[in-house]
């Protein structure tokens, strides 16, 4: 990657891959996103997710449930 | 209003479970018996020479590799509190509100979900096709388990690669996600996961299996000190206890009573 597509990622706040970072919708912000667009995908939210909510939202489904107990 | 900037793009990495299907697992009686049956053989050949053969280290691991033990079970889950009527519910969520006050909840399996509301929409392709692969012999199923999959069929016998907290021999899990569902002519296909009404796939917990203890000895350069590093895992066994693929006409019923 070239020098500037790396400093616009790490002024983002995108060091590592798969993060997710939230900023308010300003010019400088557009801006930043136009120069890496080809590496990330942009979503419009109605509030920035806390670390653990998108801990969460990562986490698959645990894909059971205990129906019946035995004695104990 | 604010912007998300969700993940850079990249290749996913596949992760690798592992999964044992049909393992007999007591192992030691039919090694036992061969182990004495040798060791008879052994003592007529030559008795001073060697130690009796269960002793040796070959024939004592296989003893020790595979061992059955039944944990004690839970404190806070009480079976009699499964089924929850209104009422019992109403103390339940009272109860609940104070033991949340607590750091750490209980570890233990999840219970019953919340009834799924919104209704079936099923493809024609699948209204066509589903009775057609209900009504052949055997399925198979590949069942998702905190998303790692698992390809079963009724009656197999599962060793998770992880320890389930919380259960005893002899609880029915309920296995609710699934990605395929097929038989010898026609499979299911979810997507990514296929629709739980759809079919019904129990396990029960046969057990909980251990690895023989490892140990690891690290040695750092220079210096005499070598630190033993021991583990032992554990590892819950399934077994596919039941798979049934439910009716149209009767998911049909339920969604128009709901």
């Amino acid at each position: 990657m070239p020098k500037r597509t790396q400093g616009v990622l790490k002024a983002l706040g995108l060091r590592h891959r798969m993060t997710t970072v939230f900023y308010p919708v300003t010019p400088e912000v557009a801006g930043q996103i136009m120069r890496v667009k080809e590496l990330v995908s942009v979503e419009e939210v109605d509030r920035p997710l806390s670390k653990e909510e998108l801990k969460a939202e990562r986490r698959p489904d645990p894909g059971f449930w205990l129906e019946k107990a035995a004695p104990r | 209003m604010n912007l998300t900037r969700a993940p850079q793009k990249h290749h996913d990495i596949e992760e690798v479970c592992s999964i044992t299907v049909a393992l007999p697992i007591p192992r030691s009686p039919l090694m036992f018996s061969r182990t004495i049956r040798r060791s008879i053989l052994d003592t007529k050949i030559a008795s001073s020479a060697l130690p009796p053969t269960f002793l040796l280290p070959s024939r004592a691991r296989y003893l020790q590799t595979t061992v059955q033990h039944v944990e004690t079970p839970p404190q806070g889950l009480d079976p009699s509190q499964l089924p929850l009527s209104p009422a019992a519910e109403s103390i339940k969520s009272s109860v609940t509100s104070i033991t949340n006050a607590s750091p750490l909840p209980p570890r233990g399996p999840p219970l019953h979900p919340e009834p799924i509301t919104t209704p079936l929409k099923l493809d024609s392709s699948i209204r066509e096709m589903l009775p057609l692969l209900a009504a052949q012999p055997s399925h198979y199923i590949s069942i998702h388990i905190h998303g790692k999959p698992y390809l079963v069929t009724a009656g197999d016998t599962v060793r998770l690669p992880f320890h389930m907290p919380g259960l005893i021999p002899g609880d029915i899990l309920r296995l609710n996600r699934a990605a395929n569902l097929g038989s010898r002519d026609y499979t299911l296909k979810g997507t990514p996961y296929l629709d739980e009404r759809l079919f019904e796939c129990r396990a029960r917990v046969i057990g909980v299996e251990s690895e023989p203890m490892r140990i690891k000895e690290k040695k750092k350069r220079r210096n005499r000190r070598i630190n033993t590093v021991k583990s032992k895992q554990r590892f819950t066994v399934l077994k596919i206890s039941e798979l049934k693929i439910n009716s149209i006409e009767q998911l049909d019923m339920s969604t128009d009573a709901a």
